[in-house]
Order: structure tokens, then sequence, then C-alpha cells
């Protein structure tokens, strides 16, 4: 799949994907040894779009799962068809067939309906594909219990069908915000990674990437102003989609340099909160941009 | 740094082993909770990776071996210690009882298990202190508050609060389970029983809500003018633990203490008895914005969630800043299912929530409850039943 570390940061690259040489090894590493990688940092770092631009790369299909409070195995796993069953359940009884016979026709296959584990294990083709299991922290210890026996033999079985075993085990991707801390015998089973705020060099290349047509002295501004904002004691600290979001909204609006008015009006693209957008005062703005301009020349 | 690699490559497999092997003891040593089979995975990455790249060998030993963030600085200081210098003499040092004091991979183990003798001054010191710390006169209590209750009565309330929490905790979870009766049909059932018998869809069969344990997190004040409810608050953790598997209690007075790990490792009467060694500040004086700062800051992400109950116990007597404390009060409400104060001045009747404390986290709180003594927390039972039901 992937010939070496540099191969993969390449690929990576090619996706507008920019990543550090650690969180490149992890994932190389989960790869070639058929471990999940467990990927945990604030939110908006861009835990979910590793999970995105492997696929991409792999050129097969991401299956993802979102986590949520009662997520239960007949949301993740499998469910049957009731309303098809019955259907032929009645056909099958106006035809006269034997009820002992109807009893065991109707728990087939095509009265699954599959859900994102076991499409996962079932997939067919050359290429395993990518099963994102999203925001594990917000679903509930019964879930994350009954995960650890999925991801232990990546086998399903449904008791009316039998064991399904999958053709290639799945690239499995697993990302927490870290709203709780996640049970130890699961995070075991995994490569772990925290993926970090980026610096600033990093943060300039990936909005490059990201942003195509942005002017180069805008994007350092913008990733000056972030780093500075992140230094800086918020309730909720704006992650890397946040800088790509603002540089977009920027570059939409024309904008070509930071002025405290420019940033005034957009600064809802960065600071969600409103306790937060108050402590970013008019004052402290310029302060913030004067700073950044110093920097510069 | 890079050279050092090599030095293992050269040689042999074995002694490379070997020295995994003491890597992940020292790493265990210094706190990080090591798996064999982890260890095993990392053997297995040495066919991927170059390890003569110590960039490359630290990335799939720390991916391999940590599970934390918050370990990462743990690892780190055992890495270098054990890489940078020639591996032989690395594990000299991790492995010898009698070190250079400045080691620190030791100094990191040695703070894990706090040694409580130099404790033991402090608390006597302290507790000497405490006559002139405390802030409540006995006059503003009630004779038979919960500052002075025989053995009997402690039985009585510690069934009460056991009563208290049970309303407290039993919150109902989004899982179903199947029932008599109740509004959502479960059909899984239904159509597993037509299929069995061939009958038609002739019973009902429901799933209900079921109840689930809310998980609660208590903040003791410890501080001078609260010392007379410790045999309280030690009944309270007690009935609290008995009650809810899944409870997080920190302490508190000028800094934050969180027992939880002690609790799990040495069951609550243990623990209880070195409660006072552990809290360096048991009975001192109060600093409730800092201390509840403290914990929105480090220990928050991983104990709060949506379905989080936190408990204060505190007279409110409070000496730090109250800028801060609104701020930290409001941090925490935010992050809580329910924030509820209970105080032991509350129940008498001259009492007004007067003192700064109080009056600064009074408009953030969900409840603000007496419990001085057995007929209040008798009616905090009551009352709580009758809002949560």
């Amino acid at each position: 799949m992937f010939t070496s570390i540099e191969n993969l940061e390449e690929q990576f690259c090619q996706q507008g994907y920019i990543a550090d040489r650690l969180l490149l090894t992890s994932i190389y590493l989960s790869i070639t040894l058929g471990k999940p990688i467990f990927l945990e940092g604030e939110p908006g770092v861009g835990k979910t779009e590793v999970a995105k631009v492997l696929a991409a790369i792999l050129d097969t299909e991401l299956i993802r799962l979102q986590c949520y409070e009662g997520l239960d195995a007949y949301t993740a796993l499998y469910e049957w068809n009731y309303p098809r069953q019955m259907l032929e359940l009645r056909m099958e009884e106006a035809r006269g067939t034997d009820k002992a016979t109807i009893g065991k026709d109707i728990f087939r296959e095509e009265f699954l309906l599959k859900r994102p584990l076991l499409r996962a294990i079932q997939t067919q083709g050359d290429q395993p594909p990518v099963l994102l299991i999203d925001e594990i922290d917000r679903s509930d210890h019964e879930f994350e219990a009954f995960l650890l026996e999925i991801l232990s033999d990546f086998q399903i079985t449904i008791p009316e069908i039998g064991t399904i075993h999958p053709e290639h085990p799945p690239i499995v991707v697993l990302t927490s915000n870290r709203t709780r801390e996640i049970h130890d015998a699961l995070k075991r089973r995994c490569l772990y990674h925290w993926i970090d705020y980026p610096t600033l060099e990093k943060e300039i290349s990936i909005v490059e990437s990201r942003v195509p047509g942005i002017e180069q002295q805008l994007s350092e501004q913008i990733c000056r102003f972030m780093q500075t904002i992140r230094s800086q004691d918020f309730f909720k600290r704006p992650g890397v989609a946040e800088t790509i979001d603002w540089a977009h909204a920027l570059l939409a609006l024309g904008v070509t340099e930071l002025t405290e008015d420019t940033v005034n009006a957009t600064l809802g693209c960065i600071l969600k909160y409103k306790d937060d957008l108050e402590k970013l005062q008019y004052e402290d703005l310029s302060r913030l941009i004067a700073e950044n301009s110093n920097t510069e020349s | 740094m890079v050279q050092s690699a090599p030095t293992t490559r050269t040689t042999s497999q074995v002694n490379l082993l070997t020295h995994l092997v003491q890597f992940s003891r020292g790493l265990g040593a210094a706190g990080i909770p090591i798996d064999t089979a982890n260890v095993i995975d990392l053997c297995r990455c040495f066919s991927y990776v170059d390890i003569s790249c110590k960039r490359d060998f630290y990335a799939a030993a720390r991916a391999n071996l940590v599970s934390s963030h918050d370990d990462f600085p743990r690892f780190d200081h055992v890495f270098e210690a054990f890489w940078q210098k020639t591996v032989d003499e690395a594990v000299n040092r991790v492995n010898s009882e009698d070190g250079d004091d400045e080691d620190s991979v030791r100094k990191i183990a040695k703070q894990r298990e706090r040694v409580p003798n130099d404790l033991d001054e402090d608390l006597t010191s302290s507790e000497q202190q405490s006559s002139h710390i405390e802030y409540s006169p006995d006059e503003v209590l009630a004779r038979r508050d919960l500052g002075s209750l025989n053995a009997e009565e402690l039985k009585q309330a510690r069934r009460l609060m056991a009563k208290l929490l049970a309303v407290i905790a039993n919150r109902k979870s989004r899982r179903r389970t199947p029932a008599h009766s109740g509004r959502v049909l479960d059909v899984r059932r239904m159509l597993r029983r037509t299929a069995l018998d061939g009958q038609d869809l002739c019973k009902l069969l429901y799933r209900c809500r079921r109840v689930r344990k809310t998980k609660l997190i208590l903040l003791c004040d410890v501080s001078g003018s609260m010392e007379r409810y410790s045999r309280f608050l030690i009944q309270f953790i007690c009935a609290l633990r008995h009650e809810l598997p899944d409870v997080e209690v920190a302490v508190f007075s000028t800094r934050l203490t969180v027992l939880t790990p002690q609790l799990a490792r040495h069951g609550t009467e243990e623990t209880l008895r070195r409660f006072s060694e552990r809290v360096p500040d048991w009975a001192g004086g109060t600093d409730i914005g800092q201390c509840i700062s403290a914990f929105n800051r480090h220990f928050a992400p991983q104990m709060l969630s949506s379905r989080t109950i936190v408990v204060v116990l505190s007279d409110g007597w409070d000496r730090g800043d109250a800028n801060q404390m609104r701020s930290a009060i409001q941090d925490l409400r935010r992050n809580t299912q329910k924030l509820i104060w209970l105080n032991p001045l509350l129940g008498n009747e001259n009492y007004q929530p007067l003192c700064r404390g109080i009056k600064t986290a009074l408009p953030h709180l969900d409840h603000f409850l007496p419990a001085h003594n057995l007929e209040s927390l008798g009616k905090l039972v009551e009352l709580l039943q009758e809002i949560w039901r």
C-alpha cells in the first residue's frame, strides 16, 4: 500500500494534508501492523480529515460511524428490516408455505440492514475500506465495550446467518475530542497519537495548500493572529479548521490585509462563544494586529 | 542523539529486546501503565521502521506504549534519559536505588507515591492553626448539627445520604430495555415471537428507557471553617462510593486535590485514613475560585460531561478573588447537568447567604441546599425527588 513513511508523506501532501513526521509514522504503522489508530486532540486540528485523506489516497470507501450517547449495536452493526420481513411473511402465508420454513426464511441476508461496522467488514474489493469511528468520546461505556470486541478480531457473528469474516480488515481510525477519557482497554488496542495545534510555519503551509489563491502576506497575518489567540485563555480555542474557514471568508471578501474592521466583521469565523468574543475587546484587537504587523516588519 | 540508536543495533538482537523491556519498565516506574502486548507490537514495528532513525523510533514507541496525552512529558523524560546517554548507563540510572536526586525519572516516580511522613508535620501544624482560622462561630450552628453526631446518628445519617444519592444519581438513560409497558414498541421481539409460533402480532411488547447512574463529582471544602464537619464529610463520601461506583472526589481549600485514584486503590476506609496525609492544606484557609478554576483547567475535560452532576460541599467562606470565582463557577455550570451546593450553615434560621463566596456563586447554582442536620437531609431527599420526577 505504502512503501515507506516518505511515500505516505508525499501522498498526504498531494491531498493537501500537511502532517508532521510523528503523525505520519503512526499512520504508517497503523496500516502496516493492521492496528487501529486512535487520534486525540482539540476540535478542528484535522483528526477526521486523516481518515478522509486516507480513503482518498487509497481510492476506497470511507465508512463513517458518528458516535453519540445511546449508540447501540443495532445502529452500529446491523438491524433486521422488519417491514420487509412482515411483507414476506404475509406473502409466504398466502402461498401456503409451511410455518416452520417461513420462520427460517425471513432471517436471510437480504432482510438485513447493514450498518457501518458490518459494511466495513463485508466490503469487497482490492483495497480495504477506511472505517472512521468519529468522536468516540460522545458514545457511552457500553458502546466502548462493544467496540472492543469488534476491533480485537474484526469478525461479526449474526446468530441467524453465521460468522462474517472480512476479505480485508478495514483500516480503522478512531477520533476523540477528549471530552471524557476513553477506557484504557480500548486505547491499548490502538496506536495512540495526539494531534496538537500546528506551529506557525506549518499552519501557513496548511492555509496555502487549502486556500488556493491566498496572498502570502495575508496567510501569514492570519496564522500569526490565530497563534496569538490560541496562546490566550479562551473557553474554546479555535482550531486549524477555523483558520481555513476564516481564510476562505477573508478571501471571499477580497481582503488583502488584516485590519481592525475586517477582523471584527469576521470574528464569528474563529470565536464561537459570546464570552470569548467579549473577552477579545476592541482595544485588544488593535493591539494584536499592531503586534502582528510589527513582527512582520 | 542520533548516535545512540546504532549502538543498540550493533549489539545483538537479544540485547535490543532486553533494552526494550528495561525501557518499558522504566516507563512503568515513571507511572505509565505498560501492556506487554504493546511492547510486542513495538517489536513488530521494527520490520517497518528504520530504528536507527531516532525520530521514527520515538514515534513508533510513543504510539505503541503511551495511550494518554498526559503521559507524553513523562514518556519524553524517560525516553531521553534512556536513549540519549549510552544505553547501559541509562539502565543503571533507572534501576539504581540511590541515584542522583536530580534524576528526572526517579523524581517523577517519587512524586507519584508521595512520602506521607513529611506531610504528617504539615498536618499537625495545620491542625494547630485551625483554631485560629476557624471562621464560623459555634452559636451559628444548631445543637445537633452534623458536626457533632454520635455513632448511632452517624449511621442514620449515612442511610439518609444513601437515599439522597439514589435520587441524585438515578437518571434515565438514552438506551432502552424490554419492558411491560411504555411508549416505544419492541418490534424486534414482537417479530421474533411471531416468527416463532406463527401467530399474528397480538401481544404488544415495549421498550422503555432504563435508569442509568449519573456521573457525580463531589468537591469538598476541607478548609478550617469546615473542619467540624469532617466526620460528616467522611460519611458522605462513604455513602457516595457505596451508591455510585462512578464518582470523582476532590477536596479543596487553598489548593485542589483529586482523591479518586486513592479511593480506587485503597478503598474508602483506608483512603480516609490517608486523607489528611495527602491533602497538604487540610484545615487551612479557602480559595474557592482558584480551586474551581484549577478543576476546570486540569480535570474538567476528562471528568465533566453533559450528564455530570457536580456537588459542592462548602460553607462558602472564601478569601480568594471574587471575579475569578464567578467566572470559574460559570464555566463549571456550563459543562455540567446540574450544579448543587450543599451548605452546612444554611440550616440556621439567622443565616443569610451574605458571605462573599456564596453571594458570588448563588446566581449560577441549580440548587443551594442545607446540609446541617438529619432533618435537613431528609427534606433534601424529598425535594429532589419532587423536582426530578
